[in-house]
Parts: structure tokens; C-alpha cells; sequence
């Protein structure tokens, strides 16, 4: 793998007026610094983690910091020099992380009661197609190519199915491959008529209207995949991870869950199992991206 | 927390995590949604097009859509910041501060549409910079979000172009490429694809929303300049700008209806289900309330308020609306910016006149002043409003433990609630002799029934008599906050203290507080919200309303009453279909939309004046009801 640039286009977010004096702090181990991959604007973000930051400096009783990466290259990057402790990620570039650095995985984001969720294919309810066979020849929009419901575990099925042997093959298998850009574009463009498929998170659909939603069906569905993920730099002492876990799992508490809002979102967190990572491990291996 | 939807690489968490907030499409929905936020220079740009189409126009909140930050934008940045911190975009900026300052609506639709198409193009320009460092998915995003602001318009005006450009978009971020992870899965750019495609965007932008000129526009919306050039006729649904909200009140409030309490099932009551029904229907109103999802129960959620309602133009504040503005009849437009806090309908039956300055007597009369008058309705039939107002009629109170049989506080109340007590009974020479309870009578429900001008309304001209306003209950006080007829007080003990100041009453501090404390439990309730856990869903409580609706097609199919059921059908199937989006068992969806899909063929029987089909259809629906019921939940 290649060595990764140091994130210039970090923005560091502290607490109070004393940003450098944090900084430090974290550095020398008196502090804990979390990394945070954009996923909107990074305003808005810089504001969420401000928020977080604080409730977990008070409650942990030393100083937090936070700042966003240019992606997730420069989070795995600030968490082998040091620059991050704790960065949020997805399943594909935890196994990743790990891989390149020995990342660990300390919760798992919980949604609908479960740490785990699906990729999914969908199609208009009146499109007559009823089996990824039937795909055969037609048009689908994949979310993005590094997303793992929106295109790994969903290709993986059409290989499942016999229909393909590996990703190479979808351009020949489709009449034409799009990647929408995200779930809702990929839900849009199927609905709107403009491809024949999707292929998106299994809650990709609650992205459409609800008149849309009654307009969709799924012909398909891949294994779980664990939901996303906070990892912990190689090397962190295990009493502040243990400290850090315990006071993210008190975001379940009724009291605090109204700040799982300033940390993308989840309905919760649960520790995180290292084991549940090996479909992500093998689907990784499978299409490239780990050796 | 408001989220964007996903863009570039960050897609997954968004998508996981954003279940409920629904991106507002093309077409108007029978059912109000939370719209998904938008680009704030988007924002600012629909707000500004909605509020230039309202008569008279507001100059200051136009101008504030743009340089104030836009509640329903993704991040609070000022729209006109935005565009300054764009390359070229103070001459956009400048443009649209000048069109302003002339106070001309085609000046601002020509300068804001200017504005958002050159901020358009300039982001796919950086696409196209960013193209070789594998790194232009993000500008694509943002160009993409910009679009947005003029996609209702295109498709109404132009489907072909509508789909030609959807596909272009499409192409453009599969072109692009991706840098993949940490190094793996990278994917090449696709250099002549992404050309073609942003040139199909590019060439329609610059032509139909940066053009020359713009043909004069009536309306005030994102139409293409080439169609409207060609003076097509074009037939645009009505929406709403990104800040309004129309969603269910949160927490939602508790109904409390005197037969359920008294354990009266609504399906053997025919008329109060039928007349529940019309109450959630928009299909009593007229364009644009019926397109936009508008019900009386919008505004009056659970027979209550709905306090979180925000429509910008003709709401001042979250739970105030001015339904006799511009926006939804224009025959009853008052020409007044004077919007008003909607007032709960908690025990309806006992607060006549009707009105806030009581000006109908009969509840029949005020509801059909709001179907026709108001809200642009058709003439409702006689059965209609019989039917609405014996539902309304079953509104109570919310059960209170503090407040015994006339109005008196029991033993549960605070001792400073007591003293409170004493006090709100206590005649002031300032006030003519009169106690607070002199007005609102405890034994009755404290009201009188009565309007008075206690001082609180604005002369409208010199010499105005025009103040008077009907007393409010006090009932359920504490969850209809803020307070008078505008909203300009936002607690109950604010309230206080303007009668004290306003009569120079010389309440002590002590006295304020124990008065408020009273009002507090006077107003206050056991159980004041819908006490939702994991089986009683908010999809159950509506999948419930919306089946007993249909039950009263036992009525209505016997009667071969086709007027009413098809009514009846045209708010239920859809939104029985639109209610399974809430539903917390996914699974059990397609049982929803196959009773959505037969309701709608009694609907399709009964149009075609088949009656024996729609019995046995209805007949369906009822087995299929039955035989999912309980799976769904």
C-alpha cells in the first residue's frame, strides 16, 4: 500500500480558547483526539463535533478533541502517526485500517437493534423483474464503488448467483452500470425511471417519498454487514479505551441520546466484535482491495 | 439534528442514519413530509421564489432568504455568504441585492435564477478541474444539490429534458472516477463520457436559467426559459419552500375523544368515523392544500395544536399561520400580514363562538368557512359537515388529577397552585372589579364564552374597535404555548406578568409565581402526549385511524353513497400507503400496500358504478385486514 499524505486539509476543533494547549494535552496521552470523516458538510460537522467533544471531555474527565479528515486515507494516516486516537468508520476501511495498521474496532453503531445491516436490490414494483437473472442486459445504479451495501455485497450476490464471476464482468452482464453517488441518487434514478435497479442499503428505500416507496420492491438482499464502526489507533493505553468505550456506550442512556445526533446519527452503539468483520475481510479480499 | 443526504464518499452513514427525514420529489404528496435539508443557496433560492409569488409581498423576507441562514438548509451559512465566497460570485450577489432594493419580482427571479445556475456551472467547472486527481465527485455532489432548485420545474415543463439530464447526472459521477480506499479500488475517469455529460447539463443550465433575457413571469417558478419562452402552458404542483414544516407535532398529543374513553368502539359510530376522517382528509380543500397534504389535523394535530406547523410567508412563528393570505385561497386573500396562534380544539362543544374574536356562532358554519373560505374547497354536502362537526363535538379536555368538578384544584395541586388559586379569583379595581375568574370561569370550563378587549391587539387604524377577542380556556394551557391570539407571549408565566403590567395590578413577585404556578395546574394534564412504546407504533395508531375510516364503507356501499366513499377512498388507500413508510416491522410493508391496492379497485368499482364488485372487494379488504392485523405491528 502506499504511504499516505498527512491531512493537510484537517480542521482541528478543541475546547475553550486554549486549542494548542489541548492539542497537547491529547499528545501527551493526558487527552484523547478523535478523527472524523466528512460526511456532509464540514461545517455542519465541525459544529456536531464541538458539541460531542465537550460532553465527552466532561464526562471522561480529561480534554477531547476533534477534527475532520480529507477521508478516510488521512484518518488511517492521523491514527498511525498519532495525530487522531479514535476515528469513525465503515466496515471496508475499518478491515482495511486494520490491515494497514492494526487498527482496533471498539463499537459498533446500532440501527434498528442491530449492529449489522443489509445490501439490498431494488426495482419499481411494475418493472416485471423479479430475479437478478432478470437484470440481465438492463440498466443499475450502484451507490458508489467503495460502498459495501451499495455495491460490494450487492455484486457479490449476482456472483452468488452464478450470473457473474467477478466485478469485471458486470459491465458485460447490465447494459450499462451506473454509480449514482450515494443511496438516494441510486433510489432516485430507479424510481424516476431512469435505470431498472438500484442497488443500495436495505433502508435506501425510507430515502423516497412514501408514495415512492409503495412504487419499490427488493429482489434481493446480501448477507449482514456490520454497520459502521469506531476504531482505536494501535497502541492507545487500554485504560483510556476502556474509559472512551464505557462513556460513548452511555449515549444509550435515555438522557444522553439525544447527542448520538452530533455523531452521525446511529439509534446506538454496542462494543464492537472483531469476528463479525470476516465477510468484510473476504469481500474485501475477493474484489481487490485487500491483498 | 438536521443531515444532509449522502454526497461523494460519505454516503453509507447518511443513508443509515437519516430514516425519516424524506427528500420532498417531484410531484406534491397527499402526505406531508420532512423534506430532505437542502444547499442553502438552493434554499435561499425556492424561499425567495415562494415568498416574490405571495401578494403583497414581504421585501424584508425575501431579502432575509438571503442573508439570513435558511432553517431548511443542510448548514447555517447566509446564502449571499455563500455565493460571495464563490469565484465570481459577488457580481451574482450584487445582482441580487440590487433587484431587491428595486422591490421587482422579475428583477429577483432573474437575478436569484442567475445566481444559482452561475454557482451551478461553476461547481461543475471545478468537477472538471478535479477530474484528473480522481477528486471531483464532491463539486459533482454540490452542483447536483444545486440542481435541485430548478428539478420540479424542468420535469413539469420539460420531461424529456427532465430524463436526459437525470441520466446525464448519472453519467457524471460514473464517469469520474473513483480514488477508491486507502489506495485500493480506484476506477479511472472516463474523460469523453463526463465531457458529453457535463455538456448536456451545462448547454440546458446556461439556456434555460442564464439566458439573455427572461420572459416575464407570472408565477414565480423554476421554469425553464425556453418553454416559457414558447409560452407553453404548464402545470407546476404546488410545494412549499425548504423551511416549512408540515409534519405531525413531537411529541404527538394525546386525542382524548368522549366515546373511546367511555369504551365506545368508533367503527359502530359511522358518522364520527366518517367525519375523523374528513377531519385528516385533504381532499376537502382545494388546490394548493389538497396537493400539499393539508388537513384540518395539520394544524389541529389530535385535536390539539400543531406547535412545531411553519409555513414561511404566512407564519411568523413555529404554530401561527395566516390562512386568509395569498397562499391558499386567493378569492378570500385579506391582503393583512396577521397570522394567528392556532387555537387547540380541545372540547370544541363547549368553547362557542368560534374564531379567535368569536365571529361564528355555530361550529357548523366556522367549519365550513374554513373547507370553502379559507382553504379553497368545494361546497361541502350536508352529510359532510354533519359528519365533521359529530367528531369534533367528541373532542374533551385532557384528564387533568389536579382540577375536581368546578373547576376547583384537589388535593394534588401545590400549595403555591392553591394560593394561586385565591388570587385568580380576587377582584382588582383595575380591572373594573373584575377577578381573573370572572372571565374564565372555572365551573365553565374557564371561559365566558364571551369577547372582550383586554388590551392585547394592536389598533389595525386610528379609532379601531377591533380588539375584542374570545376567551380562551385555560384547559390543556401548558401544552399550547406561546400565548395569545398572535403568540407574543411564550409562557404562561409571561402571561402574568402582562396583566400585571398592562392593569398595574402591583402583584408581589411571590403573588406572580403562585398565580402562574394556578395556570400551570389549571392547564396542566395526567398524560398529556401519545404514550407510544414498542407496540403501539405510530404506523399502528395510524394504521388503525386509517381502517376504521374504511369501516365506514359498511355504511356507505349499502347506501350506494358514491360521492362519499369515493372520498373516503381517495384519502385512505393513499395515505394507508404512505403510512407504511412509519412502519417499525419493514417486512410487513407489502401487507400494507396490498391492502392500499385493494381499497383502491373498491374505489375503481364504485366509479364504475359496480357496486356488486366493490361489495365483494370491500368484502376482501375486511378478510385481508383481519388476517394481517396482527403481524404488522
Amino acid at each position: 500500500m502506499p504511504c499516505l499524505p498527512v491531512p493537510r486539509r484537517s480542521v482541528l476543533i478543541g475546547l475553550g480558547a486554549s486549542l494548542i494547549s489541548d492539542r497537547v494535552l491529547a499528545q501527551d496521552g493526558a487527552g484523547l483526539t478523535l478523527a472524523f470523516i466528512p460526511q456532509e458538510n464540514p461545517d455542519k460537522l465541525l459544529g456536531d463535533i464541538e458539541t460531542i467533544t465537550a460532553w465527552l471531555s466532561e464526562r471522561m474527565g480529561i480534554p477531547v478533541e476533534g477534527f475532520v479528515t480529507f477521508d478516510h486515507a488521512a484518518a488511517v494516516e492521523a491514527l498511525r502517526n498519532g495525530d487522531a486516537d479514535i476515528s469513525f468508520m465503515g466496515a471496508l476501511p475499518f478491515v482495511l485500517a486494520e490491515s494497514e495498521i492494526g487498527a482496533e474496532p471498539l463499537l459498533s453503531e446500532v440501527y434498528r437493534g442491530r449492529p449489522t445491516y443489509r445490501g439490498r436490490v431494488f426495482v419499481r414494483r411494475d418493472s416485471g423483474i423479479a430475479t437478478l437473472a432478470d437484470l440481465r442486459g438492463r440498466s443499475i445504479a450502484f451507490a458508489d464503488p467503495i460502498s459495501e451495501s451499495g455495491y460490494l455485497f450487492p455484486l457479490d450476490e449476482f456472483v452468488q448467483a452464478g450470473l457473474i464471476t467477478d466485478a469485471g464482468e458486470a459491465e458485460s452482464f447490465f447494459g450499462e452500470v451506473f454509480f449514482a453517488g450515494g443511496y438516494q441518487q441510486a433510489m432516485q434514478a430507479m424510481v424516476g425511471g431512469l435505470v431498472d435497479a438500484a442497488a443500495a442499503s436495505q433502508y435506501a428505500d425510507l430515502l423516497l417519498t412514501p408514495n415512492q416507496q409503495a412504487e419499490v420492491i427488493w429482489i434481493a438482499e446480501s448477507e449482514p454487514i456490520p454497520s459502521h464502526v469506531v476504531i482505536a489507533r494501535p497502541g492507545l493505553d487500554p485504560a483510556i479505551k476502556e474509559r472512551f468505550t464505557e462513556t460513548m456506550l452511555a449515549l444509550n442512556e435515555p438522557e444522553n441520546r439525544a447527542l448520538l445526533a452530533y455523531v452521525y446519527g446511529p439509534d446506538g452503539y454496542t462494543p464492537a466484535d472483531a469476528a463479525a468483520f470476516d465477510g468484510v475481510r473476504e469481500i474485501a479480499r475477493r474484489y481487490g482491495f485487500l491483498s | 439534528m438536521r443531515r444532509t443526504f449522502p454526497s461523494g464518499r460519505s454516503f453509507a452513514l447518511a443513508a443509515i442514519g437519516a430514516l425519516l427525514v424524506l427528500i420532498d420529489a417531484v410531484a406534491a404528496f397527499a402526505t406531508p413530509v420532512k423534506q430532505a435539508p437542502w444547499h442553502p443557496v438552493a434554499a435561499a433560492y425556492r424561499t425567495s421564489l415562494f415568498l416574490a409569488g405571495l401578494s403583497p409581498v414581504s421585501w424584508h423576507a425575501v431579502t432575509a432568504a438571503w442573508i439570513e441562514a435558511n432553517p431548511g438548509a443542510a448548514f447555517d451559512k447566509p446564502a449571499l455568504d455563500l455565493l460571495n465566497a464563490s469565484p465570481g460570485g459577488n457580481k451574482a450577489s450584487d445582482a441580487i441585492r440590487a433587484a431587491l432594493e428595486a422591490r421587482e419580482r422579475q428583477a429577483v427571479f432573474a437575478a436569484v435564477t442567475r445566481a444559482v445556475a452561475d454557482l451551478l456551472l461553476e461547481r461543475l467547472g471545478a468537477a472538471r478541474s478535479a477530474l484528473e486527481d480522481g477528486d471531483a465527485s464532491s463539486a459533482i455532489a454540490e452542483a447536483r444539490e444545486l440542481y435541485r432548485a430548478f428539478e420540479d420545474g424542468i420535469a413539469a415543463a420539460d420531461p424529456e429534458a427532465s430524463r436526459r439530464l437525470g441520466l446525464a447526472w448519472l453519467t457524471l459521477n460514473s464517469s469520474a472516477g473513483s480514488r477508491g480506499l486507502l489506495g485500493a479500488g480506484a476506477r479511472p475517469a472516463d474523460a469523453a463520457r463526463f465531457e458529453e455529460a457535463l455538456a448536456t447539463v451545462s448547454e440546458y443550465i446556461a439556456a434555460n436559467f442564464d439566458p439573455e433575457t427572461f420572459t416575464p413571469r407570472e408565477r414565480m417558478a423554476p421554469l425553464p426559459e425556453t418553454v416559457v419562452a414558447a409560452g407553453g402552458e404548464v402545470a407546476v404542483p404546488p410545494v412549499l419552500p425548504p423551511a416549512a414544516r408540515m409534519a405531525d407535532q413531537e411529541p404527538l398529543p394525546r386525542l382524548v375523544l368522549n366515546f373511546e374513553e367511555q369504551g365506545i368502539d368508533e367503527t359502530d359510530l359511522p358518522l364520527v368515523a366518517f367525519g375523523d376522517m374528513l377531519f385528516d382528509s385533504a381532499q376537502i380543500f382545494g388546490d394548493p392544500a389538497r396537493s400539499l397534504g393539508i388537513a384540518c389535523s395539520t394544524c389541529h394535530n389530535r385535536s390539539d395544536v400543531n406547535r412545531d406547523l411553519f409555513i414561511p410567508g404566512i407564519s411568523h412563528q413555529p404554530g401561527a399561520v395566516d390562512v386568509d393570505s395569498a397562499l391558499f385561497n386567493h378569492v378570500s386573500n385579506d391582503l393583512r400580514d396577521d397570522p394567528i396562534d392556532i387555537p387547540s380544539l380541545r372540547g370544541v362543544r363547549y368553547t362557542a363562538p368560534y374564531g379567535r374574536d368569536g365571529r361564528f356562532a355555530s361550529l357548523r358554519d366556522f367549519s365550513r368557512n374554513v373547507i370553502v373560505g379559507e382553504f379553497g374547497g368545494s361546497e361541502p354536502t350536508p352529510f359532510m359537515l354533519d359528519a365533521l362537526v359529530a367528531y369534533m363535538l367528541e373532542f374533551d379536555f385532557l384528564p387533568n388529577s389536579k382540577l375536581g368538578s368546578g373547576g376547583l384544584l384537589t388535593d394534588s395541586a401545590s400549595p403555591a397552585a392553591r394560593r394561586g388559586e385565591a388570587l385568580f379569583r380576587r377582584p382588582f379595581a383595575q380591572m373594573d372589579g373584575r377577578a381573573c375568574a370572572s372571565c374564565h370561569v372555572p365551573s365553565s370550563n374557564f371561559l365566558d364564552r364571551q369577547a372582550h378587549d383586554i388590551g392585547s391587539v394592536s389598533a389595525a387604524y386610528a379609532g379601531a374597535q377591533s380588539g375584542a377577542l374570545d376567551t380562551p380556556t385555560l384547559l390543556g394551557a401548558r401544552f399550547t404555548a406561546p400565548y395569545f391570539h398572535d403568540g407574543s407571549l411564550p409562557t404562561l408565566a409571561s402571561v402574568v406578568d402582562w396583566f400585571d403590567d398592562r392593569y398595574e395590578l402591583g402583584m408581589t413577585e411571590g403573588e406572580r409565581s403562585d398565580l402562574t404556578a394556578y395556570l400551570e395546574a389549571v392547564g396542566d394534564a395526567d398524560e398529556p402526549y401519545e404514550p407510544f412504546d414498542e407496540y403501539n407504533t405510530p404506523f399502528k395508531l395510524a394504521f388503525e385511524e386509517l381502517t376504521t375510516f374504511a369501516s365506514t364503507l359498511d355504511l356507505l356501499i349499502p347506501r350506494r353513497d358514491a360521492e362519499h366513499a369515493s372520498l373516503l377512498i381517495d384519502t385512505v388507500a393513499a395515505d394507508l400507503a404512505a403510512d407504511a413508510s412509519a412502519m417499525s416491522n419493514l417486512e410487513a410493508k407489502s401487507d400494507v400496500y396490498a391492502l392500499a391496492t385493494i381499497l383502491a379497485e373498491v374505489g375503481e368499482a364504485i366509479s364504475a358504478a359496480d357496486w356488486t364488485a366493490a361489495e365483494a372487494r370491500w368484502s376482501e379488504f375486511k378478510e385481508t385486514q383481519a388476517d394481517v392485523a396482527e403481524r404488522m405491528f
